[in-house]
């Protein structure tokens, strides 16, 4: 029995869910079920020798580079202590507000967010210090949890992003230009999170009571305390996005001024810098094998020619790039709540890139559509990672509270991302400056 | 439908996309095979992937990954004949006298057939002249050349070292917004290249700067499907390789008409080196070749005497009968 | 293979010895592009730079990638899992274990493949000439470790 590449590619799909639902590692998932597409639809030989060359290839590759080097970076900058200073910053500033150190908290998560590429890093890092204040100052544990899972989804929006460097190998966008096209996405969430804050403050009061005020001293101090980092993250970001240099170069400077300024804050020992070293590597070493598995998979997906039969599907039925882009919102919506976000993006990116370039949408709008629409399965149910991050932090809060605090975010979440489609200005205006 | 098991499907794999010159130029060829075959070997295009990589595509289709593919030898580290031999073009005319000399001398030079072993080569392919598209400073005169930062592939990077200039090597793609903010200066490229990366909204001048430009097997069949071919189908890709040849200089002519075109549109003003400028371009790009061709020695090939022959060729041409596809 | 009386020890010596070369690649990587960065401002020029880059990223990559394996602390997607029995945990850890055992054997017989292929080619890098089969050796080693690694912890799952 011969089967057609096509249903070879479709019960591939469905084998590939099933494992990984299965707790089967994803980058071993990926390779697995894309070496043996690849074996059935070629040869076993011309799978093997196409699985060596894109192994070597993605080791080797100075582009992805940029992933480990800005992980490096911001390992540099947690050792000098930057973790809670942007919270710090502006709790002080307005925490004395009614909802203050709510919105303090999506404020430290915007700032922490241009340091860290990662969802999961900033909610377990400002969390770590935020959290525990707010609830000193009374707030409801659920909301204040809320808050901070949500806000957490800014560290993958923000420039750098981890999710947005990936997708740009994958699609072959420049880093960039969809650095760029992140900025103006990442602000306005960071905006509409504060919208949800105030409005849920004004609703409900006693969720979120003022705290003491801060002296200018004491707002003045903790104003120098982010000097640093800040012009460290603005000079490797904004050069990067002005082109004075590649992303490599940008995360290898950034690197460097990481070292400068754990020198200048005389904390440079060799256990901060190895356990900075560690950590990068750790979390290297994670995505890499996952990026690895795949390259594979995606070159097995177009071997099977579904993307060209997804494109054939989409023009027959005479879809406008609107219905297209609400089916694949919904699409990744509904898969989010069962798989974690880089593996779905990288096992939808070959899929639906393709159907992007032939509707005559800009790839760059889709990789920020395709990271924004990820990270609202970092906190929506049943499985938002982020929310599990918080809860391990404190148990007392159930998952079901933190759940139910997530929901006006969630809110937010639906009016910013129908913003992004409807307004694709908001995500290209800032790359069509650059050229 | 079901595969009709009396047609011999081959699948060919490319880089770019349907629309691209080059596979415009594929298209007509596997028009013309079909046809030949009487439709009894139809080739499957799969266009724009990443089936075969940058640099190993050769490996790859030699294990089958692709029965045919775009091949770049020069681009793969383990083939160092095909890496430096585009080098020794220097005087050289068209596309047709650059595929004319690649034949000729892969003919005579056992070395440059020997690195790519296990695929059958289905075409040579040459290019147009690149010239230098700069951003503020027009070049007149090689002396125009020093301190501009330029994007260069590494063929030229040496000589425009040695003039003083600063080559540097990146991504097509980047550079349109490298060369927007001032990153380079300008970048090395035929003018068939501006209209594809839009390079008028960032360069302004032309320099027609001729750059010698060589020929390179540039498709090619791996041996396991070839073996599979009868001899007379086997005969008829043979003849199939001045097929493909030839679309390709069309595609390549039409694609610099187009990007003349889009230039003047644009409003980018083209520049005419002085001829003594060139000559002493010419000459130290000869000088160049002859130099990195003693790096072949290293891997026990005569380098020098491949240069040699192939300045000899361009100088009085090609001899009847050298490089025919047999 | 018996690895039942493994000390641990030396799994963290094996775990240090990783971090050190990772650690060596990724600042080596760093410094390189970096200093091409201020070369390029203040007017000198790294020459290969990228191919330098290339082959720190090997060591970096293959060292965080086998330490990672040699941590089991791959990603997984545990929605299900995380809720599953003791038993099914446990055979599901088995098979997670045997198909990483089997992805990076197919990764180090690929890579074997294509470095036996090019072996006799001397591949090199174009502008310093840097051979590139040490640096293809380090990164098949790497994958053949990890295999192994899962391999055996399968073995001695079985067992108990
Ligand atoms: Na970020
Ligand atoms: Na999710």
């Amino acid at each position: 029995m011969t089967l057609l590449p096509e249903a070879i590619g479709l019960l591939a799909f469905i084998i590939l869910l099933v494992i990984l639902m299965a707790g089967i590692p994803i980058g071993a998932s990926l390779a697995l079920v894309g070496t043996l597409g690849l074996a059935l639809l070629l040869t076993p030989e011309a799978a093997l020798i196409k699985v060596g060359v894109i192994a070597f290839d993605t080791v080797t590759r100075y582009e992805l580079g940029v992933l480990p080097l800005f992980m490096l970076m911001a390992q540099l900058c947690f050792a000098a202590g930057a973790s809670g200073d942007f919270f710090g910053l502006a709790a002080k500033l307005i925490g004395h507000k009614r909802g203050g150190l709510g919105v303090a908290s999506i404020g430290g998560c915007a700032g922490f967010g241009a340091i860290s590429g990662s969802s999961l890093a900033t909610v377990a890092t400002v969390s770590a210090v935020a959290l525990p204040e707010m609830r000193r100052q009374g707030y409801h544990p659920g909301f204040a949890a809320g808050a901070l899972a949500a806000g957490g989804t800014l560290g993958s929006l923000i420039p750098p992003s981890g999710a947005l460097i990936v997708f740009g190998i994958i699609a072959e966008q420049s880093i960039g230009k969809i650095f760029a096209a992140a900025v103006i996405p990442g602000i306005t969430q960071a905006l509409f999170y504060i919208a949800a804050v105030l409005i849920m403050v004004r609703w409900k009061p006693e969720l979120a009571p003022p705290g003491p005020r801060a002296t200018w001293r004491e707002r003045g101090a903790a104003a120098l305390r982010i000097t640093d980092i800040s012009l460290l993250v603005l000079f490797v970001v904004g050069g990067l996005i002005l082109g004075w240099f590649t992303p490599t170069e940008a995360a290898s400077v950034g690197c460097v001024g990481g070292l400068v300024i754990l020198a200048v804050r005389r904390k440079f020992t060799l256990p901060a810098l190895s356990n900075a070293l560690f950590e990068t590597l750790r979390t290297t070493g994670m995505i890499y094998t996952i990026v690895i598995g795949a390259i594979v998979f995606s070159t097995f997906v177009s071997v099977t020619g579904i993307p060209d039969h997804m494109i054939d599907l989409v023009h027959s039925v005479g879809a406008s790039p609107t219905m297209a882009i609400i089916v694949m919102a919904v699409m990744l919506l509904l898969l989010g709540s069962f798989l974690d976000g880089l593996a779905l993006m990288l096992l939808m990116t070959p899929i639906l890139l393709p159907v992007v370039h032939s509707l005559g949408l800009s790839p760059i709008w889709f990789g920020i559509f395709l990271v924004r629409t990820m990270e609202i399965g970092f906190v929506h149910p049943p499985l938002g990672f982020n929310v599990y991050v918080i809860h391990a932090q404190a148990k007392d809060i159930s998952l079901g509270s933190i759940f139910r605090g997530v929901i006006p975010f969630l809110v937010s979440d639906f009016f910013h991302l129908a913003m992004l489609i409807a307004f694709p200005i908001t995500v290209l205006w800032l790359p069509s400056l650059q050229g | 439908g079901r595969p009709d098991p009396n047609v011999t499907a081959l699948t060919y794999a490319s880089p770019y996309s349907a629309t691209h010159p080059f596979s415009r130029a594929d298209i007509v060829w596997m028009k013309w095979i079909e046809e030949q075959t009487g439709g009894k070997v139809r080739i499957h295009p799969h266009w724009g992937g990443h089936l075969l990589s940058s640099n190993e595509n050769m490996l790859e289709i030699r294990h089958g990954v692709s029965d045919i593919g775009m091949i770049t030898p020069m681009y793969a580290r383990s083939a160092h004949v095909q890496r430096i031999q585009p080098s020794f073009y220097s005087g050289i005319g068209d596309i047709q006298q650059q595929v004319a000399v690649y034949r000729c001398l892969a003919e005579e030079f056992p070395a440059i057939n020997g690195e790519v072993k296990g695929v059958r080569i289905l075409a040579v392919q040459g290019g147009n002249f690149p010239g230098i598209l700069t951003r503020d400073k027009p070049i007149r005169t090689l002396a125009d050349l020093k301190g501009l930062r330029l994007r260069a592939q590494a063929d030229t990077a040496d000589v425009l070292r040695a003039l003083g200039a600063d080559p540097i090597n990146m991504s097509m793609a980047e550079v349109y917004p490298a060369m927007a903010k001032g990153v380079i200066d300008g970048v090395v490229a035929p003018a068939d290249a501006l209209r594809a990366v839009h390079l008028a909204d960032v360069g302004k001048y032309f320099s027609t700067l001729k750059i010698p430009r060589g020929a390179y097997p540039g498709r090619a069949m791996s041996l396991i499907a070839w073996n599979q071919l009868s001899p007379e189908y086997q005969a008829i890709f043979t003849r199939g390789e001045k097929i493909w040849e030839d679309a390709m200089v069309r595609e390549l002519e039409a694609a610099l008409i187009s990007g003349h075109a889009y230039a003047r549109e644009a409003g980018i003003e083209e520049i005419a080196i002085a001829p003594g400028e060139q000559e002493r371009f010419d000459a130290l790009y000869r000088a160049n070749a002859f130099r990195i061709s003693r790096h072949l020695e290293a891997f026990g090939v005569d380098g020098n005497a491949i240069a040699q022959r192939a300045a000899q060729l361009i100088e009085r041409g090609v001899p009847a009968g050298c490089g025919v596809p047999k | 293979m018996d690895n039942t009386d493994e000390a641990p020890e030396s799994l963290s010596r094996a775990q240090r010895f990783l971090i050190f070369t990772g650690s060596v690649g990724l600042i080596g990587a760093m410094a390189t592009d970096a200093l091409a960065v201020l070369g390029r401002h203040t007017g000198f020029a790294v020459v290969g730079s990228i191919e330098i880059f290339q082959v720190a990223l090997v060591v970096a990559l293959s060292s965080a990638i086998l330490m990672v394996s040699l941590m089991n602390r791959h990603a997984t997607v545990d929605l299900i899992v995380g809720r599953a029995s003791g038993r099914t945990k446990s055979m599901l850890a088995q098979i997670g274990r045997v198909a990483l055992a089997i992805t990076f054997g197919l990764l180090a017989f690929g890579s074997i493949w294509v470095a036996f292929d090019l072996w006799p080619t001397t591949e090199m890098t174009e502008l310093l000439a840097i051979r590139l089969a040490p640096f293809r050796m380090i990164w098949i080693t790497a994958c053949t470790l990890a295999a192994l690694h899962f391999a055996v912890a399968f073995v001695k799952g079985l067992r108990k």
